[in-house]
């Protein structure tokens, strides 16, 4: 509060009337030193709350730019395309692993955060993962109740991003060199086009795993549903190596 | 602290009761006292006029530990206090609660009440409150609040007046008590078995109570009470009566009782006793948990929580209801009084944790789903008092952690209101939200 306290309207108040004035409902405290502005927590609580508005806005400007065409089509093209639009966004943010995941809860949490598209939301998150400063990224995402799609997208070499929780279609796509490791389960088209790194599903994976891969490594803890057309690369699924292997047609039960 | 031996006389109340009329175990731990909690707190509500809630199961002795402060700290002998107790059940009248009309005046065409000994003594038991109708209860309401008690045209009014109710646990023959009538409780305490063996002891000893009886003093007290003297006329030839008794007290149980001034002159001491800064931060804090709504603007019964809402981490989330103007009242008065009696020179954070919970369990409506996930947790005390002792243990671990920081955030707030040139400090919990609220009314 800049202004100080308005004129007092009636001076001439009895010593009755004197406590009919607004009272001091702090007075008790007003012995303390009153404290210096800009305390530490302030400080930190103030720049997580820009950041978080910059993140959020971001995102807000990719879903304006490109959602339509993600949310009816995933096409490797849009998706490229989409991805050029967040990196653009996310470069000029100054954030850390913990804003991202406080991103990933804020979406489903707030009222301030429009929408969460899955695909949308996941090429953003993505994008904020292989830009933070961080080599190591854990994202709890064990608490959302809509499985984002398309994690992982492009995760660059030294990287390691560590999903709790399950994740949607699209998982770990054109993944570039990182470590993708998901706790819960993954959805269709898991590891498509990757070039190289390691995704490892403690659970259960979909149909069409590793369609177009050229390279890298795929384990799965739990069952492979299906197989995609596999370029190059390797699947293993319980540790038993599926591809290359007898399994030479897609989607197939083996 | 300056003493005058008041707190000793009240302690040696205390030891005695404890020691030969309710035989029980220590509950609550306070500064490294143990104390029985149904005795501490009736006493307190004996030296603070205040109400108090005692719940338990039949045979716990509700009612008896009621009557016994009340006869020593009031100086009623106790054939009197049975007298003017009120039963509740489902027949219960305005007439035996409150007063009748004078039926020998009204066959002379003149209007008079004659009051019930309820009415007119200063120490108030309702026994089995629960039994009454929801109807009945509110006959009730306004006596229970301000001691002021209506029959026809007329009305009497207590200047002192304390007020005891028991509850037995839900059964077929009881109702719910209305909300009104609960939110005017100070506090709420259990009577609890004593364990086999204290219990086998009380039925060894058949007639304890008579020591506290006097026929002829019991007497006296009637006649005074019956006769058609004005009631303020009353209360000093009661005075009187009971100042007698408690001669009588002193002398064959070495136990000194209060007369009239000397509960003034205590009520005066309590008075003078403040909070620390402490002791304030934090019975605000645990306020603003209880009645904060970011969305709604503040807690209400007919309002539910959104999803996903910021304060889900605070009691505001698991709540139904929103504290009332009467418990932050309650917290001091017994705050207050606790702090007297254990001679300190202020009251502090843990006089105020050791009330808190009496007086908040019984005015919490707690959501179902927190109801179902506790409901089987390892305890002792009853369900409602058990969530009120784990509330108050997470509001301390909050207050623990930003203790500092809330209090300088309310000393901004003074500076602030007295026209300071600064900006409320930000928090995360609803108390800087409250803080804000205050300082952007005072801007208007």
């Amino acid at each position: 509060m800049k202004s100080s306290l308005p004129p007092k309207k009636n001076s001439n108040l009895s010593p009755d009337k004197e406590n009919w004035k607004a009272k001091n409902p702090f007075e008790e405290f007003k012995t303390l030193a009153t404290p210096a502005l800009n305390l530490p927590m302030d400080q930190i609580v103030q720049s997580s709350e820009a950041i978080m508005d910059r993140i959020r806005w971001g995102y807000e400007k990719l879903l304006e730019e490109e959602a339509k065409e993600l949310v009816w089509m995933v096409q490797y093209n849009t998706i490229i395309k989409a991805y050029e639009v967040a990196e653009k966004y996310v470069k000029e943010i100054d954030y850390t692993a913990e804003d991202v995941e406080d991103f990933c809860f804020a979406m489903e949490n707030t009222q301030r955060i429009p929408y969460l598209i899955p695909g949308p939301a996941g090429i953003y998150i993505s994008a904020l993962c292989n830009y933070a400063k961080e080599e190591e990224i854990l994202l709890k995402l064990s608490e959302l109740k809509t499985e984002i799609n398309l994690i992982g997208f492009r995760l660059p070499r030294g990287k390691r991003l560590r999903i709790e929780g399950d994740t949607g279609d699209f998982t770990g796509i054109g993944l570039e060199g990182g470590d993708l490791v998901v706790e819960g389960n993954a959805k269709n088209w898991t590891g498509a086009g990757m070039r190289g790194g390691k995704i490892l599903i403690k659970k259960n994976i979909g149909l069409h795993t590793g369609e177009w891969m050229m390279g890298g490594e795929i384990y799965v803890g739990g069952r492979v549903r299906g197989l995609g057309n596999i370029v190059e690369g390797k699947v293993y699924e319980r540790d038993k190596l599926v591809y290359p292997g007898k399994a030479r047609y897609p989607n197939l039960y083996y | 602290m300056r003493t005058n031996g008041y707190q000793k006389r009240a302690m040696r109340i205390y030891q005695f009761i404890s020691e030969h009329l309710y035989f029980n175990r220590p509950d609550m731990e306070i500064k490294g006292e143990r104390f029985n909690s149904a005795i501490l707190l009736s006493l307190l509500t004996g030296l603070k006029k205040g109400k108090e809630l005692i719940i338990g199961e039949p045979g716990l002795g509700k009612t008896t530990s009621a009557e016994y402060v009340c006869s020593l700290l009031y100086q009623f002998p106790l054939g009197v206090i049975w007298g003017s107790e009120v039963s509740g059940h489902p027949e219960q009248t305005e007439e035996k609660i409150i007063g009748r009309p004078d039926l020998g005046k009204l066959n002379r065409g003149e209007e008079d009440v004659v009051w019930t000994n309820f009415s007119q003594v200063p120490v108030k038991i309702v026994d089995e409150i629960n039994r009454l109708p929801e109807t009945k209860q509110s006959m009730i309401l306004d006596g229970v609040d301000r001691g002021n008690w209506e029959y026809l045209n007329e009305m009497i009014i207590n200047d002192e007046y304390c007020l005891f109710a028991t509850a037995n646990y839900q059964d077929g023959g009881t109702n719910t008590i209305i909300a009104p009538l609960v939110d005017r409780f100070d506090v709420m305490v259990e009577s609890r078995y004593p364990g086999a063996n204290l219990s086998f002891l009380i039925g060894k000893d058949k007639r304890k109570d008579h020591i506290l009886r006097h026929p002829r003093y019991e007497s006296d007290l009637y006649h005074i009470l019956k006769s058609k003297i004005a009631y303020e006329k009353k209360v000093s030839k009661i005075e009187e009566v009971c100042n007698a008794y408690g001669d009588y007290i002193e002398e064959a149980l070495e136990v000194k009782s209060f007369q009239r001034q000397d509960r003034d002159q205590i009520r005066t001491e309590m008075e003078g006793l403040g909070l620390d800064l402490d002791a304030s931060a934090f019975t605000r804090m645990l306020l603003a948990e209880l009645s904060f709504c970011e969305r709604y603007g503040q807690k209400r019964v007919v309002e539910n929580c959104e999803e996903g809402c910021h304060y889900t981490g605070y009691l505001c989330h698991q709540i139904k209801n929103c504290a009332s103007n009467r418990l932050p009242s309650s917290i001091k008065q017994y705050a207050q009084g606790l702090a007297w009696l254990l001679e300190d020179s202020e009251i502090d954070i843990e006089h105020i944790k050791a009330v808190i919970p009496y007086t908040l369990a019984h005015r919490i409506q707690w959501k179902d789903e927190i109801l179902s996930q506790k409901e089987r947790s390892k305890r002792d005390d009853p369900f409602s008092i058990f969530l009120a002792k784990e509330a108050v243990k997470a509001v301390s671990q909050r207050y623990r952690e930003q203790s500092e920081h809330l209090k300088d955030a309310l000393a901004a707030g003074s500076n602030i209101f007295q026209g300071g040139d600064l900006e409320p400090l930000e928090g995360d919990h609803p108390i800087y939200a409250e803080v804000k609220k205050d300082i952007d009314a005072r801007k208007r």
